[in-house]
């Protein structure tokens, strides 16, 4: 009698079983994040639901519109984006000018991070809300595991905004991005933004992303008034309105 | 017809209500959910239930209901009959449970109690020997109530009580076991008396808008002895776990001067609830807290300063286009407006148009030059060799955007050139430097004197 043969084809077991080569499938759901070189990168496609997405940067305030307003112009995502802690107060027509209605916003502005935490916590049980971003810069592991259990619970996005130092302490995202500005040439008025992957679930990324320049729109507009502006404004030692003027 | 007779009993009711001021008001309130026709007769209430039978599902569901639900009154003993006065009687002593009417006391009837020396001596006990004698002669001896009484405790004359109604205005009062020195300990008590105002919701099918709390304090010391804490919610409720966690964050912040003896609870504002029809659909039961519970609660523990929701204005001067303002009081308009017009128009785009007409007047610069952040007052940039410092030189990118407004303010008058500058460290930048008054003297771009603010960020 035969015994049956001990190894099992990896593929029999589904989605139970993650190759550490390869992207993770999503558990939940996720939401496109609107760049598709950074979608390509994260498991699921986008920005996970029910899980935190920490986001860190040398200076905070810096790049969190555009790395978040595509995925959260979304139009199935729920109504209320809240803010728990923004470094400055959101300016509503830059926002409306990027497809983002303002009043959707709602803004939380406390210092101290125990309430900050409490009251991210408390927006995450709400039902209409979609989103909710939190700056919390010296949060510690076990404050952002119970908000992961939060957002999990409710199905939530959760957005942590950490200071870069944050990169080598343990945490229970899962997924972290270090944001940084690329060195900018002279040629590209706004810089475009890199993206080291610190975890995901998937294998690690060597080198960073680089996702283009903000919006086309915002680039022509510097285009135009560049070009209607340099002769009057030019300064020395400064070609850029220049070069753009002679590009328009 | 079928009665259902309650009595709270007296020695039983005081250990777990303690405080409880009127047990059979409390227990009348309750009966008043099974049928609409409750009465009190002396220390009874009596229940008319044959119109809600069906609603319940028949006599014995309602009955068991009746029985096994959770009373505010501990131990009640309870008698059914065909008539008020059958199950009032019945109600008298546990024996009689199952007596038939004819068999019943005479002392059970309260209208033979005065006669009661006299029917015993004639022989009459029950009241069946009080029916077979003649009626004229009863009449005559006795009088015509005590004829009229044994009419409609046989059902043959129509039984009229001033039925109970609730009152327009909730208002309990409970007496603390213990003094209670602490606000939030507070709490415990003023739970008890939630839960009696959620009966008086249900029953006036109401929710409440606002209520006060108040309280008591021992007037031995030389205080104050009143205090009271008034509690608004934006839509109405009629269940108080949201009332309780606000009720709560409240009292966490009231200091006592004295120990408390009692607790009072009386509505303010109340408003009917309309029915609200579910959905079918599972994408439309999102599970959690509604948004003005939120709010309500964050307002509550961290200030409605700090809650804030935005709000465009009309206006050219960057600070004044917008005003971040307490969102404790807007909610309705998030809640309502905003939510129903993302759900009636088509995957969002119909506020989205709205709020672009709403936010940026004819006049406005291109919208993508707007910043994304910003901030609350201009932070004064240095200047070296004529460019504006922050973090290292500034590059101007475009620019500039003459703004010209507030003249018709005293001393807020804006006369700014903004510009978008880049720096290596910080990204896109909103700067403006302000023109100088006068003529001549802000002609010339590279004025000396000119003094450069950061007022936005390219996030």
């Amino acid at each position: 009698m035969a015994s049956r043969p001990l190894s099992i084809p990896i593929e029999d077991f589904g989605d139970a079983v993650w190759r550490a080569n390869a992207l993770g499938g999503a558990a939940e759901a996720t939401v496109a994040t609107g760049h598709p070189a950074l979608d390509a990168q994260l498991p699921g496609g986008g920005w996970p639901v029910g899980a935190i997405s920490e986001i860190l940067q040398l200076q905070s305030g810096q790049h969190e519109w555009r790395l978040l307003l595509p995925a959260l112009t979304r139009a199935d995502l729920g109504p209320v984006t809240v803010l728990v802690g923004a470094p400055h107060a959101p300016f509503g027509p830059g926002l409306v000018a990027q497809g983002f209605d303002a009043r959707r916003l709602l803004w939380v502005n406390v210092a101290v991070l125990a309430e900050r935490l409490w009251a991210a916590e408390q927006a995450l049980r709400c039902a209409e809300v979609a989103a909710v971003l939190a700056w919390l810069p010296q949060v510690r592991a076990p404050q952002l595991r119970r908000l992961q259990i939060a957002a999990s619970m409710h199905h939530k996005l959760l957005f942590v905004m950490r200071p870069a130092q944050a990169q080598d302490e343990s945490s229970p995202a899962v997924l972290r991005l270090l944001v940084v500005n690329s060195p900018s040439g002279v040629d590209t008025p706004t810089q475009a933004l890199r993206l080291h992957i610190l975890k995901r679930r998937g294998p690690p990324l060597a080198q960073a992303l680089v996702l283009p320049e903000s919006s086309t729109r915002l680039k022509v507009l510097l285009a135009v008034s560049g070009h209607a502006d340099a002769g009057g404004y030019k300064q020395e030692g400064d070609d850029a309105l220049g070069r753009l003027a002679a590009a328009a | 017809m079928h009665w259902v007779a309650l009595q709270p009993q007296p020695e039983a009711a005081a250990p777990p209500t303690p405080g409880l001021t009127d047990a059979l008001g409390a227990l009348g309130w309750w009966a008043l959910q099974f049928t609409p026709r409750v009465a009190r007769l002396e220390d009874a209430l009596l229940l008319e239930v044959s119109a809600s039978e069906r609603l319940w599902g028949g006599r014995q569901p309602l009955l068991r209901h009746i029985y096994k639900a959770n009373k505010p009154v501990a131990l009640v003993k309870y008698a059914q009959g065909a008539t008020s006065l059958i199950a009032f009687a019945r109600l008298q002593a546990a024996a009689l449970v199952r007596t038939a009417p004819d068999e019943l006391p005479l002392a059970a009837l309260a209208a033979a109690r005065p006669h009661l020396a006299v029917l015993v001596r004639l022989g009459c006990t029950q009241w069946g020997q009080l029916r077979a004698l003649p009626r004229a002669g009863v009449a005559r001896r006795f009088g015509a109530p005590l004829l009229d009484a044994l009419d409609q405790a046989y059902g043959l004359k129509p039984e009229l009580y001033p039925w109970l109604v609730m009152p327009d205005v909730f208002e309990a009062a409970l007496e603390l076991t213990a003094q209670v020195e602490t606000a939030p300990a507070l709490l415990f008590g003023a739970r008890r008396l939630l839960q009696q105002l959620q009966v008086w919701l249900q029953l006036r099918q109401s929710g409440v808008l606002a209520l006060a709390l108040m309280w008591t304090m021992d007037a031995r010391r030389d205080t104050a002895t009143e205090g009271q804490l008034v509690l608004r919610t934006a839509e109405p409720t009629g269940e108080m776990s949201h009332l309780e966690r606000l009720l709560g964050e409240h009292l966490a912040r009231v200091t006592l001067p004295a120990p408390v003896l009692y607790l009072r609870l009386r509505t303010l504002e109340t408003q009917q609830l309309g029915g609200r029809s579910a959905s079918l659909l599972p994408e439309d039961l999102r599970p959690g807290d509604s948004l003005h519970q939120l709010l309500e609660r964050l307002s509550a523990r961290l200030g409605p300063q700090q809650v804030l929701h935005w709000q465009a204005g009309a206006d050219h001067r960057p600070e004044r286009m917008q005003a971040w303002q307490p969102a404790s009081d807007a909610s309705q308009l998030i809640a309502s407006k905003l939510i129903n017009t993302r759900a009636i128009g088509q995957k969002g785009t119909k506020p989205l148009k709205d709020a672009k007409q709403q936010v940026l007047p004819k006049m406005a610069p291109p919208p993508a030059l707007y910043p994304t952040w910003l901030l609350a007052s201009p932070l004064k940039l240095a200047v070296q060799h004529k460019r504006p410092q922050y973090q290292g030189p500034l590059t101007l990118l475009s620019g500039p955007q003459r703004l010209e407004a507030g003249w018709w303010e005293a001393g807020d008058c804006a006369l700014r050139d903004y510009f978008l500058a880049r720096s290596d460290q910080s990204g896109l930048l909103w700067i403006y430097r302000e023109r100088l008054d006068g003529p001549g003297r802000s002609s010339h771009p590279a004025n000396a004197g000119a003094q450069w603010y950061l007022h936005g960020l390219f996030a």
